[in-house]
């Protein structure tokens, strides 16, 4: 342990301590700074974070520090704001600031360092200023601005440490510098959109997101992205009952501060034309009371005699699902859909993100082709949810063949069509739930926007179809489910579902 | 007015760069003696005990730099910095030219102190016919059983590398250098850690000036008091400065460290050529505080005599600005140079050298205020002492000594040309 004061105040630290992570424990916010990230390498480059530490001529950069025993460092004397007001004025000398067409403006690490340290006039005039490329597309998911780019190579490091690829160099000395990338390679790892989360100012900004919302008016939820097995947690930032971008939330036990790209644009398919908005029975568009008729009708002669649940189902509509037929005629989607290769960064193989929950329930997943002898020799009512089976053509074909189909689905499809009723059901952030991750971790979701139509939450369509069936245990709160959920699968005690922990449970507390 | 001869004996031969008179003048005995003594610690010792200090221009004690290498590291790399490219430098270039096997033995001499079996010849892109010379050398060497493996049946082996830079001043910063050999880009690496505990491929590298390797042979032949007898107790030994400017007699001259400028300047350089006078001097390169004449008459050239009257001995890259030399005009042409060669890295550096560059080209334009002469003092400000290399202070330098100094000249031209109006003025020579 090294024992130092920080601003008059005395701190231990174990040794080895970024000065940089000290200082922003004891001051209770970060040093100003761009280039330093925690989950990479050092650059010191910005020379923002100078600090002064007693018994060296010259001020010093604390990221490039560690703390030692005895040190005695000043991050708020006048000597440290003058140097990192002059060292942020170079930073702003040649940047345009167009702020009022920025996407970066209201998050920008030069806006916000500007208001806490800068706070002076423009010494050069606007026509002075190195002018270099604006709006240049490097990437299917990327747009480069230079002459907004403060060079801090937070994104040159990422694709040389992270991901490994290595498209983005730069380019030229001097102020002629500028980020780039290579003539003929173009910015498209799985991944390239962390170099948006990263970029401190705007020089790299989201082409999905561009001109699309100013910042400040999003609300943001905490999510799980929907993409694969892995469960990234995600901030879903929304307005208006509209999802405009996921963005990675740190979780060290996850996803650390990174999620893939693909896993972003999973938030396009709740604005899908193809979102089924209204109950259809027989055929026809029906108010949510008719379709309960049509159910009634179905149900008359008992409960169902099979339920297929897929592994994009809610943990708690997977345990109401079970509730409503014999344990063995509860099934999940076929085991062999939804596949795909995984990479040894975050993406899975399993592109679904609750058959953690299907295998925490005991519920098997038979292989397409038996999933579909199932359902052709089901000699009841048939219950679909929680995913597209019939995205199987044999598994369609035996769908098309199924006399009372009910299904719950977010979108319409072959299920969808087959179906003699089918009920629009909320998706992923149109509800709360629990998804259980590749390692067996249960991580809650919370309801970011309204759902749109006559959509509703799957746990009240399941508690009200198991109403119908004659199952006399349906719990009548979310919360109630939850609780009994626990009891069910957890030993007493060991998990209060209302205080999730933040990184997620792993039942037993250890690797799954 | 003495000569002195330890780096500087075969300037000017045309056959001195040879092995057969290198040989035949005591060459290459003081390789054998330390490979036959077999003991590199006292060889650190013997140059530790000598005094030499780095003559790259920074000053540090050359023999407690190679006692930065960890104890006992087994892959170490020796790096000779031959990448000259501080305006007014031209010595290493000499030294290379005349005489590559002094500092070829120098080289072998010093990689066998610090234990490493690889060393580098990293010589400046625009010295063309320099790489060839050197190359030749240690072709020579080689075939003489001077490098390669077990060397004068020593048991000890190095392998000797030319390699040609592409022409970038920070490669000269020891980090860059290293950085352009691996392939990087030609920018400096943030310290900690020094090159001596990872440097070339993350292991032990000493990086040493041309200069400083050329007079390892010597004190190791002569021993560390007979090098001490030269220069002063803190600045020991000799060495070469590069005069330029309109004296008598301009060129690179070996001098004991301490000689008084004032001799230097009448009795070697033989004082200003016929009808002009002497204004200033840059003593150790364009990156040194530049001194008005009245002051540099006073001053002695060691390390310490200079830092007390406010400048650096730097490389001994010796400017001599006369009379008819205009001030603005010269420190546009080095914050143009500084503006050119900044690697862009470090955001103060950066933006920092392109601004100085802007507001000099500004004044020189006619478009300059009184005000451009404060901004031009902001703007030092916040880029000295702020960057991960030197090369921030080496524009700051120049450019506040030549405010400090020479003032009344800013002050005059910015009321000239403002009655004058705008126009462009390039300094002679030079466009953009």
């Amino acid at each position: 342990m090294a024992k130092l004061t920080i601003d008059d105040q005395e701190y231990e630290f174990p040794d080895g301590t970024s000065l940089f992570d000290a200082c922003r424990q004891a001051r209770g916010e970060a040093l100003p700074h761009f280039c330093y990230h925690p989950d990479l390498p050092v650059a010191g480059v910005c020379r923002l974070c100078q600090v002064e530490v007693e018994g060296m001529p010259k001020l010093t950069i604390a990221c490039n520090t560690t703390v030692r025993d005895g040190m005695v460092v000043h991050t708020r004397s006048e000597r440290v704001n003058k140097a990192v007001q002059q060292v942020l004025e170079m930073h702003l000398i040649n940047h345009p600031v167009d702020c009022p067409i920025c996407d970066q403006a209201g998050e920008c690490g030069l806006q916000n360092q500007y208001m806490q340290y800068g706070l002076y006039e423009s010494k050069v005039p606007m026509a002075a200023k190195v002018k270099k490329h604006k709006a240049k597309v490097i990437g299917p998911y990327v747009i480069l601005d230079q002459e907004r780019c403060v060079l801090c190579s937070r994104c040159v490091r990422f694709c040389n440490e992270v991901t490994g690829t290595g498209e983005l160099g730069i380019y030229n000395r001097g102020d002629r510098a500028e980020l780039d990338v290579a003539p003929g390679v173009e910015l498209d790892n799985n991944y390239s959109m962390n170099t948006v989360d990263i970029c401190p100012v705007g020089a790299l900004t989201s082409r999905d997101f561009r001109f699309a919302k100013r910042v400040w008016m999003l609300k943001n939820t905490r999510g799980v992205c929907p993409g694969c097995a892995t469960g990234c947690n995600v901030r879903i930032d929304h307005e208006g009952g509209r999802v405009y971008r996921l963005k990675p939330v740190y979780n060290p036990e996850v996803n650390g501060r990174w999620m893939c790209d693909r896993g972003r644009m999973t938030y396009k398919e709740l604005h899908d034309e193809r979102r089924l908005l209204r109950p259809f029975a027989g055929g026809r568009e029906a108010a949510w009371t008719a379709a309960s008729v049509a159910l009634a009708d179905l149900l008359r002669d008992g409960g169902f005699s099979l339920v297929v649940v897929g592994p994009r189902a809610s943990l708690e509509e997977m345990f109401l699902a079970r509730k409503l037929a014999p344990a063995d005629a509860v099934v999940g989607g076929p085991a062999d859909l939804d596949r795909g290769e995984g990479d040894d960064l975050l993406l899975d193989g399993d592109r679904t993100p609750n058959r953690g929950g299907l295998k925490t329930l005991g519920i098997p997943e038979p292989a397409a082709a038996d999933l579909a002898a199932r359902i052709t020799a089901a000699s009841g009512p048939v219950l679909v949810l929680g995913g597209e089976p019939g995205r199987d053509a044999g598994v369609a074909a035996a769908l098309a063949g199924c006399g009372g189909l009910v299904v719950i689905a977010t979108h319409d499809g072959p299920s969808v069509q087959a179906a003699a009723v089918a009920l629009p059901g909320a998706a992923w952030a149109e509800q709360a739930g629990v998804f259980v991750n590749r390692q067996g971790r249960w991580q809650g979701f919370a309801q970011a926007v309204a759902r749109p139509g006559a959509a509703r939450e799957g746990w009240r369509i399941l508690a009200e179809l198991a109403g119908l069936a004659g199952v006399e245990t349906a719990p009548q709160s979310l919360r109630a489910l939850r609780k009994e959920i626990v009891d069910t699968v957890l030993s007493e005690g060991e998990l209060d579902m209302d205080r999730m922990p933040e990184t997620g449970f792993v039942p037993g507390g250890g690797e799954r | 007015m003495k000569e002195y001869n330890i780096l500087s004996s075969r300037f000017g031969r045309p056959d001195g760069h040879k092995l057969a008179v290198y040989e035949q003048e005591g060459g290459y005995k003081a390789l054998r003696a330390v490979l036959e003594q077999n003991d590199p610690a006292a060889v650190r010792e013997t140059v530790k005990e000598s005094g030499l200090r780095g003559r790259g221009g920074a000053g540090f004690p050359t023999g407690v730099k190679w006692g930065f290498v960890p104890q006992g590291a087994e892959e170490v790399y020796f790096f000779v910095n031959a990448d000259e490219s501080e305006p007014g430098t031209f010595k290493d270039r000499f030294l290379l030219d005349y005489d590559p096997h002094q500092t070829l033995e120098g080289t072998i001499i010093s990689s066998f102190a610090v234990q490493a079996h690889l060393a580098f010849i990293y010589i400046r892109g625009e010295f063309g016919w320099l790489v060839d010379r050197v190359q030749a050398a240690v072709d020579e060497a080689y075939a003489a059983g001077y490098l390669g493996r077990n060397i004068l049946g020593s048991g000890f082996d190095l392998e000797v590398i030319v390699h040609k830079g592409a022409g970038a001043y920070i490669c000269g910063e020891e980090t860059g250098l290293i950085n352009s050999v691996e392939g990087r880009k030609g920018q400096p690496s943030i310290k900690p850690p020094f090159p001596a505990v990872a440097g070339f491929l993350g292991k032990p590298t000493i990086v040493n000036n041309v200069e400083s390797v050329a007079s390892v042979p010597w004190i190791i032949t002569h021993g560390p008091e007979a090098y001490r007898a030269f220069g002063t107790e803190k600045s020991p030994g000799t060495k070469l400065f590069s005069v330029s400017g309109p004296v008598k007699k301009p060129g690179v001259y070996e001098i004991p460290l301490g000689l008084p400028f004032r001799e230097f300047f009448h009795d070697w350089l033989g004082g200003m050529v016929e009808g002009e006078k002497l204004k200033a001097v840059i003593v150790g390169g364009s990156s040194v505080p530049v001194l008005p004449a009245d002051e540099v008459m006073n001053v002695n050239l060691d390390y310490e005599s200079l830092q007390q009257a406010g400048t650096m001995l730097g490389s001994g890259g010796m400017i001599v600005i006369p009379e008819s030399c205009d001030m603005v005009e010269l420190i546009q042409v080095l914050m143009h140079f500084y503006y050119d060669e900044s690697c862009g890295q470090c955001t103060p550096c950066r933006e920092g050298t392109g601004w100085l560059h802007r507001i000099v080209r500004r004044l020189r334009g006619g478009e300059g205020t009184d005000a451009d002469l404060g901004l031009l003092e902001h703007v030092c400000n916040g880029m000295a002492g702020l960057t991960i290399c030197p090369l921030a202070d080496a524009a700051v330098m120049p450019m506040r000594s030549f405010l400090g100094k020479f003032r009344p000249e800013f002050e005059a031209l910015i009321q000239e040309t403002a009655a004058a109006g705008a126009q462009t003025r390039w300094p002679r020579g030079e466009q953009e």
